[in-house]
């Protein structure tokens, strides 16, 4: 799951995380499918450490390479349904 | 008994031992300046792995998984900020714990707050800079380990680690530095520039004359440095800050002086150093883009600048570094090199799975345990024999001399990726692979 | 323990039993480190929590001699396997000689034609399982700390698999074991005899008596292992619901549908699934009428599973179930293991990000009794909330208990925030009746207070007697017949009063 990121190639600039964008109210992410705590949750109790644009990268890599061997720990195939998610009710407020 | 009972309502077990040995527990400490200012700076850290305490590290910890003691764990040195903090451990009581530790990352990458939710909160364990700063510590208290004080002494007397022994005289100072290279024509300096670490110049000199003569076959323009010393890594791995930093001022200030813009490291101790250590000694001062010699080797390859086509009739298994595998993230482009040899027969072991495997050659264990460091590799060496391989192939020169060592009990070869590269390509290497 | 209170002597002897440098441990970091597990801690009380020596024997010679050496000066013994329990089973409540078992982590024998392996307690299961594959088979102990709990401990606590629908918990897959009795014996305790054997008529069924023990009744230093032949495929769908009472009804379709290679069924109450919303990549992004989720995994051949699956999608969607879709689906169920003991998913009442300790409460209860307990607990732990700046509710979720019969109980448990770092004693106190209070719920409703953590600690161990009624009698008689001085893992679970009534 690792590929595209080159792990073993470092340039300065592009070690500075990219701004943010908004995903929930305490949600927010910089990277795309990789969110982050709102930065303002943080600090009052725990800080948020530096961290470099290739460790974010390192870590997301890590965590489904982790679960992939997770999977293969216990069955020697994962069988999926092959659907996406279904609808949510047409009744419910879940655009707004 | 002594008297100290005030906390002690509960302890009425039908004991009749007598007191022959007074320890008060009960009363804490009051730390030194050296020690608040460690334990305020690590508290953060050392919170999130006590007050969850899971211990997901112990068992990919090398160190652990071969002396089975839980003072030797990751969540220890941890928990024994806490209690520093609490004024119920001093340095000295923990000061040989911390030599423990390899450095690997293993706990780091499985520790939970890192893996499921380190790049989401922006806060990750960091193991390895609490060891570091421990370590730091004792240099600053003279609690340092005598094996580790003479290994730096002489490093930096002679510019570069005594990788071929700290007693005699090793032909292994400055005046031999480049010793390695000799029939290669390298020049000196360049936009580029190839940094070989310690115990390639002297030790595994096979690893950086295959490196030079594969970028050469492949067209691929570098040079080495006016006067290259010792990354100054190692030193801060055992806690000699201020050598570390003197070592790399030095090296960057040579790089200037050429007009470096690019440094090709071979070897991935100093990897993490350049893009870690470096950073955060010089800040944006360090603006050089560093590369690893896997992630340019498979370009070359899977370009066609380098052609691979001698077979390989072995039959190999590959060994994960740590500090590629569990601290870069770097498991694929060797992967991908040992693949498009033509003769190889390749049998993988997943990069998680290796999370728990190292070969006991870093953070310094060598030097001061090194029967742990035999013991790590000796089981490493287990892991490949189960699959029935001739050849153990690594991508670290550190880790080569223990691996070789265990590898010669266990009848298995242990190879360099990139001298196989080189063989694959029709280049005879020269230099040798042991003392 | 505040002071060392052991005879030079006995280190001088303990030192001989063991037979090799840095085996008998007395320094302080060896013991301060030896003290807690992943519960909640009081940490402002460290101290009193500390063994005076720590052992790391490697044989059950070793162990046995060190236990009748413990009897001989009356010296509290506690064994300590992995300290990855949630229930204080290896905190030293006496101080004591803690007999740390990791160095007993050697795989002995491999049976594939009995399909057996015999390993030394101190090993992991994932370690033992990487070793396993090759032979194509599986020893499926899955707790949530699958990749750091050891055998030793899981028989201690008698724990639960996550497999455990499918293939059983731990007290179904250890056939037989080892283990050094309380005044140093060394017996192997099976269902009958026959190390290999799975059932037996003959004589007592030891082997239940000393699973889960906690410690209580002595030192496992072996154990014979269930090998089952690993699955071909996994399947495990999550399933999205507007309201409880709808994926509390699907829980049970799903776990009463009659399924052999059904692994396990769980579910998410609203509270869970508003605590995953904070940092969870698989809720972050569920739209709001997202109130609750019920899950279910299959294991087995590849046919068997394929089949299977579709019935597990029919019943997941006959009520109005939404499936999550194969990305999160997969993802979510591995990730199942890992991600409950993060210290940041603590809020305070800002919604600040604050660094708690774990803590789960976990009960089996009937199935009917479900609802109302997690009614009961929620309301429990909002007063504590609202009471204490140091508590946070993380929700609740409920498994399939039964080994090989999901249809009926349930293991239900409720996760707690705890503020460690802010703690003091009066915050402990209510830590302490807030266990109690959720545990006697359970009790009232006709469960038991622990389906797999153990009932050790202060705010569960008083309730112990009560929960066990008349039977408590026996519990104490066989405790003083097997344990004459209280010398093994003093102070868990009321035993000591066992004792008292001896003396009154």
């Amino acid at each position: 799951m690792s590929g595209e990121y080159r792990f073993g190639r470092w340039v300065p600039a592009e070690q500075v995380p990219p701004e943010a964008e908004r995903v929930t109210d305490q949600v927010i992410q910089r990277f795309e499918h990789v969110f982050e705590v709102d930065p303002d949750l943080m600090g009052r109790h725990f800080n948020q450490q530096k961290m470099a644009t290739w460790d974010t990268k390192r870590i997301v890599a890590a965590r489904w390479d982790h679960l992939d061997a997770v999977h293969a720990e216990f069955a020697d195939e994962v069988i999926l349904a092959g659907e996406g998610p279904d609808p949510g009710p047409t009744t419910s407020q879940e655009h707004e | 008994m002594s008297n100290e009972h005030e906390h002690n309502e509960s302890a009425t077990a039908p004991t009749a031992a007598t007191a022959a040995t007074t320890v008060d527990l009960g009363t804490p400490q009051f730390l030194g300046e050296v020690e608040q200012a460690f334990v305020e700076k690590w508290h953060e850290n050392a919170t999130g792995c006590f007050s969850s305490g899971h211990k997901f590290c112990r068992e990919v910890c090398p160190v652990t998984q071969v002396t089975r003691n839980e003072n030797h764990t990751p969540t220890a040195f941890h928990a024994n900020v806490i209690a520093m903090e609490k004024g119920h451990l001093t340095v000295e009581d923990v000061a040989d714990d911390y030599v423990h530790c390899t450095q690997c990352g293993g706990c780091e990458v499985r520790c939970p707050n890192t893996l499921m939710v380190g790049d989401f909160y922006r806060a990750r364990t960091e193991t390895v800079k609490v060891v570091r700063a421990m370590r730091a510590m004792l240099v600053d208290k003279g609690l340092d380990r005598e094996g580790w004080k003479v290994w730096n002494r002489l490093t930096n007397e002679l510019k570069n680690e005594p990788v071929l022994g700290v007693e005699g005289d090793s032909p292994n100072a400055q005046a031999q530095v480049r010793d390695w290279a000799e029939g290669l024509d390298i020049p000196i300096g360049g936009d580029t520039i190839m940094f070989v670490d310690c115990e390639a110049a002297y030790y595994r000199t096979s690893v950086p004359r295959a490196t030079a003569q594969i970028l050469q076959a492949a067209g691929y323009e570098f040079g080495l440095m006016n006067e290259q010393w010792c990354c100054g890594g190692p030193a801060g791995e055992m806690g000699y800050v201020e050598q570390s930093m003197a070592f790399a001022r030095h090296n960057v200030d040579d790089w200037r002086k050429s007009g470096v813009k690019r440094i090709i490291a071979i070897e991935p101790h100093d990897y993490v150093h350049f893009t870690e250590d470096y950073p955060a000694y010089f800040g944006e001062e360090f603006d050089f883009e560093v590369v690893q010699i896997i992630d340019l080797v498979a370009e070359l390859i899977r370009d066609g600048r380098l052609k691979l086509t001698e077979p390989i009739d072995r039959v190999v298994t590959y060994h994960d570094p740590c500090r590629l595998n569990k601290r870069k993230g770097i498991h694929e482009a060797p992967r991908e090199i040992l693949r498009s040899i033509p003769g190889l027969t390749f049998k993988d072991v997943d990069r998680v799975t290796q999370w728990s495997y190292c070969s006991g050659g870093g953070g310094g264990l060598p030097i001061e345990k090194p029967e742990i460091t035999a013991e790590i590799s000796r089981r490493r060496l287990e892991k490949a024999s189960e699959l029935e391989v001739d050849t153990l192939v690594s991508a670290c020169v550190w880790s080569e001399r223990p691996l070789t060592a265990a590898g010669d009990e266990a009848g298995i070869e242990v190879k360099d990726i990139i001298e196989l590269v080189a063989e694959s390509a029709g280049i005879e290497i020269g230099g040798r692979t042991r003392a | 323990m505040s002071t060392i209170s052991i005879e030079d002597e006995v280190i001088d002897r303990l030192n001989a039993i063991l037979g090799e440098d840095g085996a008998v441990l007395t320094n302080k970091s060896s013991r301060f480190n030896r003290a807690r597990v992943p519960a909640p801690f009081p940490v402002h009380r460290w101290e009193e929590f500390i063994p005076d020596i720590v052992v790391l024997p490697r044989t059950a010679e070793q162990v046995s001699q060190i236990v009748k050496l413990a009897n001989e000066y009356k010296i509290p013994v506690v064994p300590r396997a992995g300290g990855t329990g949630l229930a204080d089973g290896a905190v030293p409540m006496k101080g004591g000689i803690v007999v740390d078992i990791k160095r007993m982590d050697q795989i002995k024998e491999i049976d594939l034609v009995n399909n057996t392996v015999t390993v030394g307690p101190g090993i992991n299961m994932q370690t033992l399982n990487r070793s396993l594959k090759k032979h194509g088979v599986i020893y499926p102990d899955d707790p949530a700390s699958y990749a750091c709990a050891l055998v030793g401990g899981r028989i201690g606590t008698s724990g639960l698999s996550l497999l455990g629908a499918r293939y059983g918990h731990t007290r179904d897959l250890v056939i037989s074991f080892e283990i050094v009795t309380p005044t140093g014996e060394i017996i192997e305790v099976g269902e009958g005899g026959g190390r290999k054997v799975r059932k037996s008529s003959t004589g007592y069924h030891l082997k239940q008596l000393f699973m889960g023990h906690q410690g209580t009744l002595g030192i496992v230093t072996e154990a014979t292992l269930e090998l089952v032949p690993r699955a071909e495929a996994e399947f495990a769908a999550f399933f999205l619901f507007e309201d409880y009472e709808t994926a509390y009804k699907t829980f049970a379709l799903i776990a009463k549908s009659g399924l052999a290679t059904l692994g396990g069924v769980m579910m998410f109450d609203p509270e869970k699934v508003d605590y995953l919303r904070r940092d969870d990549e698989a809720y972050i992004i569920q739209p709001d009428w997202v109130k609750a989720v019920c899950a279910a995994s299959l294991f087995g051949t590849k046919i068997e599973v394929e089949v299977g699956a579709k019935k597990v999608m029919e019943l997941g969607r006959s009520l109005g179930g939404r499936y999550i879709g194969d990305e999160i689906a997969a993802g979510d169920w591995a990730a199942r293991h890992d991600r409950y003991a993060n210290p940041l998913h603590g809020r305070d009442k800002d919604g600040k990000v604050v660094p708690m300790s774990w803590h789960c409460e976990d009960a089996a209860v009937p199935y009917s009794e479900v609802p109302e307990v997690l009614r009961k607990w929620h309301e429990i732990a909002k007063r504590y909330v609202d009471q204490y700046d140091i508590f946070d509710d993380w929700g609740a979720f409920q498994y399939t208990n039964g080994a090989h019969k999901p249809w009926a109980d349930v293991l239900v448990e409720i996760d707690m925030g705890l503020w460690e770092d802010r703690m003091d004693e009066e915050s402990w106190q209510a830590f302490v009746s807030l266990k109690r209070e959720i545990a006697q719920v359970a009790i009232d409703h006709g469960g038991s207070m622990s389906s797999c953590h153990g009932a050790t600690r202060a705010g569960d161990a008083e309730l112990v007697p009560t929960e066990m009624g008349a039977s408590w009698e026996v519990m104490k008689t066989i405790k003083r017949a097997l344990d004459p001085n209280n010398i093994m893992n003093p102070g868990k679970q009321s035993l000591d009063e066992a004792y008292e009534e001896v003396t009154a």
